[in-house]
């Protein structure tokens, strides 16, 4: 019998005076011990599970259809008491911030004893079981932990006691939200291993959420695929993976840059996720709108489920069952050949005065670099590894202790007024978060012509430049009346790069341009910068802590490593035969890639 | 018309009021048109004396020329004299909280976009200067600066830019540290159009609020200042001075002193809900919520 399950589960909330269902007929069981991964784009619902077994919908959500059963007994059907019972013991959570989730005020030990007070432990027994649980997810000073606050720890320390404060009732399932997302690569890597080793030992059940794919494949044992609010496919991680059945499964796959195998081009769905303000409009499968295989009935029927092996099925509509078509990946577009380096930095470095005792800072060990016109350089490191430092140094938001930067062949390292315009000319960059890059209250048209607006061309002009723009980066002009806002996250995006392609720069600085992203949107954004790159010329320095798409994008690689830059190379010889054990490490670190790379990506 | 040229506003000019911004809104435009029709609108020059007809009543009987709201000790119109009174308050609340905007912002920008020394300067500023009683420091500035209309303003604006300056200060500081504002930098805005277009407009929504607020402040203390006599000579009549001179009748003539009151708390009202209304719908921390 299954610990878990969800039977046909719906939920509907009242969105601008119409019911829509968040949730469409999700069903899944988890048994006793397993690893169930919830695999989505944001707004899919993933999340939502969660919060259904948390009993934490939000006000004006509700379960219209379904049943969720725990341990054989109905989760919705009893009384709010009894299940407030079961949660923090009988199911735990790991929530995705963990740093957000201890209280700041309180030190590790108050919390640890008031989650064992609930549990009925004695007061003179709490502080030995708190350290022997912090012992037992592997931090290294229990008892020095205990007396510690938030703050005071690292992100992958907190979700280690957030680990260990869910495991410590000895829960028979464990609800994971995107436990690692807010984490680097290789703390992720062992936060991973040990929620694996948690589970295996105490044989815990547990819920993951994740949006990466990777991560799942790694992970769970099942996966189910949900998509705008639907479950589009579950089944084995293993088969699942290997051989998707429905398109979408199939889209994300191939939208995902691999780190092993020939680089090839990623084919990226159209568009983005249909809002829960369309659900309405969707009677039939909600993915229909951007499925490649669909004919007109998939928009009005509702996905009809059936077995494609053994545990694994889909949620297609029947017309999917006449095959899928198979296209040979498209080959990546060769680098351009390299000529006079069109930036040339030198030893640059950066170090921030101590005083009063303070011992100055070391942000940025000498670094020098060299990049090509029509290049593409990745910038790799984890946080605190002074990528960012780099970015700023070499754009001029900061000043270097040491070094020169060097613009097709003029030094401006220099601040000042002539060396500015130089840089501004021939470099500009693309902020991480468009959401604060973009004045909320500048009209598209206005954010994407701005460096015209110094030169104070006319309004003409400018409106036709932000069409070219627009066309450019893939987005309609009749955009370039809206305002930020009311455009989606990947628009946004493509907004922020057309911005900083206004005045024709030599090199673009694009930094963490996709964290944060869907995959599919994220595949749309890499290959706009590949054609940017081939269609202008123009020299692109990725800095990025996804080595996946540093792969897939770069020629040329550079490695940082807590302000120290630890290996540089071309990217084929860096992935292949990594040299600095750092590089090793984090190769290691990422989760392996799902498909078995001689098979050609089905589409 | 060219997109490029819409206003930069966006939020304000789609702005859905709460209902309580609409009844203060409502409420300050009518008494701004009262104000402003004042000579047209008032039933009799408000300096008029007639002294057979002192502490009349308010007279509501039929047709003709009556005292609406009675007569005041000297046999003035007390609706004349409240209609007038609103020119006065008007005046001051628009001069005081525009003074006082312009000397505030202005501070603010300094002290957030240049921040180290600068704001430390400034934000100690600020806190001596409202250390000081505001009443007594308007009291003690207006002994100073003599009596007056110019004067009240001017006193109003040099107690309360702090006001401003310290809300301002702090919001300016939160958007200088915008990917946006550095992301302008690169792309080549000097210091004046960094200000004017990606500093200013987001301080406009509380700018806005805090003068909605600041005109109800400063009708309230010119009344508390013509009510001591530091406001305009004896022959203009302010809602203050009303209070002022019937303060002696209160029992006998209880119109004579309650019209006014009401006049500055209707007023203030309308100002607050105003302001509120408009700190509501324009909070930034509620934008692109539409």
């Amino acid at each position: 019998m299954s610990l878990l399950s969800l039977r046909d589960v719906t939920v509907t909330a009242r969105l601008g005076g119409i019911d829509v269902e968040l949730l469409r007929r999700v069903s899944f069981e988890l048994a006793a011990g397993g690893v169930l991964g919830l695999v989505g784009e944001s707004g899919a619902g993933k999340s939502m599970v969660g919060r259904l077994i948390a009993g934490l919908l939000p006000d004006g959500f509700r379960v219209s259809a379904g049943r969720v059963m725990f341990d054989g007994a109905d989760l919705l059907g009893q009384p709010a008491a009894a299940v407030r019972r079961l949660l923090g013991r009988r199911i735990a959570f790991i929530p995705q911030e963990p740093s957000a989730a201890l209280d700041p005020v309180r030190t590790i030990g108050w919390q640890f004893g008031q989650h064992l007070a609930r549990l009925g432990v004695a007061r003179g027994m709490r502080p030995a079981r708190a350290a022997a649980a912090l012992a037992e997810v592997g931090l290294r000073d229990p008892a020095g932990v205990l007396g510690r606050y938030a703050h005071q720890l690292s992100g992958g320390e907190c979700q280690r006691v957030l680990i260990a404060l869910a495991f410590c009732s000895a829960p028979a399932l464990v609800v994971a939200d995107e436990p690692t997302t807010a984490l680097d690569v290789t703390t992720q890597a062992t936060i991973v291993a040990l929620l694996r080793r948690m589970q295996a030992a105490h044989g815990t059940a547990v819920l993951f959420i994740t949006h990466d794919l990777r991560l799942a494949h790694d992970v769970c044992d099942d996966v189910m695929v949900l998509y705008a609010g639907d479950p589009v496919e579950r089944g084995p991680a293993d088969r699942l993976f290997t051989a998707p059945a429905h398109p979408y499964t199939r889209a994300l796959l191939a939208a995902n840059p691999r780190l092993t195998g020939p680089r090839t081009m990623l084919r990226a769905l159209p568009d983005t996720m249909p809002g829960p303000l369309a659900f309405a409009a969707a009677p039939g499968c909600r993915f229909a709108s951007r499925c490649e295989i669909a004919d007109p009935a998939c928009a009005a029927s509702p996905p009809v489920w059936r077995l494609v092996a053994e545990g694994h099925d889909v949620g297609c509509a029947p017309a999917c069952q006449a095959g899928l078509r198979r296209v040979a990946a498209a080959a990546m577009p060769a680098p351009a050949n390299a000529g006079v380096p069109v930036l040339r930095v030198a030893g640059l470095g950066k170090v921030y005065p101590g005083g009063w005792g303070r011992p100055a800072t070391v942000a940025l060990e000498p670094v020098s670099l060299e990049v090509a016109p029509g290049e593409i350089v990745g910038i790799v490191g984890e946080s605190g590894s002074g990528k960012s430092t780099l970015a700023r140094l070499l754009v001029g938001l900061e000043t270097p202790s040491s070094g020169t930067v060097t613009l097709d062949g003029t030094d401006v390292t220099a601040a000042n007024r002539a060396n500015d315009a130089r840089r501004r000319a021939a470099l500009q960059m693309v902020f991480q978060n468009p959401q604060s890059a973009l004045n909320p209250r500048h009209t598209v048209n206005q954010l994407v012509t701005q460096a015209m607006e110094v030169a104070r061309a006319p309004m003409a002009a400018r409106h036709a430049r932000a069409a070219e723009l627009l066309r450019a980066i893939g987005l309609s002009p009749e955009l370039g009346g809206r305002y930020p806002f009311q455009l989606s996250g990947g628009q946004r995006q493509r907004v922020n790069i057309a911005r900083a392609l206004c005045a024709t720069p030599r090199i673009l600085l694009a930094d963490e341009i996709v964290s944060g992203l869907d995959v599919s949107v994220q595949a749309q954004l890499l290959n706009l910068l590949l054609r940017l790159r081939d269609e202008m010329g123009v020299a692109i320095l990725v800095i990025s802590h996804d080595l996946s798409v540093v792969r897939y994008l770069c020629d040329r690689v550079l490695v940082l490593h807590r302000g120290r830059m630890v290996e540089s190379g071309a990217a084929a010889e860096m992935f292949a035969r990594p040299r600095s054990d750092y590089t090793r490490a984090l190769l290691a670190a990422c989760p392996p890639d799902p498909l078995p790379v001689a098979e050609g990506m089905p589409t | 018309m060219n997109p490029l040229s819409r206003p930069v506003r966006p939020h304000l000019s789609r702005a859905q009021l709460p209902a309580q911004g609409w009844a203060g809104g409502l409420l300050v435009l009518l008494l701004g048109i009262v104000a402003a029709a004042a000579p047209w609108i008032s039933p009799a020059p408000p300096n008029e004396m007639d002294l057979l007809a002192v502490l009349l009543p308010p007279d509501w009987s039929g047709p003709g020329p009556h005292h609406w709201l009675g007569t005041d000790n000297l046999g003035r119109d007390v609706l004349a004299r409240l209609v007038w009174g609103a020119r006065i308050a008007f005046v001051v609340a628009g001069g005081a909280a525009a003074g006082a905007a312009v000397v505030g912002t202005a501070l603010g920008l300094v002290a957030g976009l240049l921040g180290g020394w600068t704001d430390w300067a400034i934000s100690r500023l600020v806190d001596l200067w409202m250390s000081f009683p505001p009443v007594v420091l308007s009291l003690l500035l207006l002994v100073a600066l003599g009596a007056g209309l110019g004067n009240v303003v001017l006193a109003i604006v040099l107690v309360d830019w702090t006001r401003f300056c310290r809300v301002l200060r702090s919001e300016v500081m939160v958007i200088r540290r915008q990917d946006y504002v550095s992301a302008a930098r690169l792309i080549g805005f000097g210091p004046l159009r960094m200000i004017r277009r990606e500093v200013f407009p987001g301080i406009v929504p509380t700018l806005l609020t805090l003068v909605a607020l600041e005109m109800g402040i400063a009708v309230r203390v010119e009344a508390v200042l013509s009510f001591v006599g530091m406001s305009v000579p004896a022959d203009v009549p302010a809602w203050g001075q009303m209070i002022a001179d019937a303060r002696g009748d209160m029992s006998a003539a209880p119109w004579a002193i309650l019209a006014p009151i009401g006049a500055i708390v209707l007023t203030v009202i309308g100002f607050n809900l105003l302001g509120d209304g408009l700190r509501r719908r324009l909070d930034p921390r509620l934008l692109g919520r539409t």
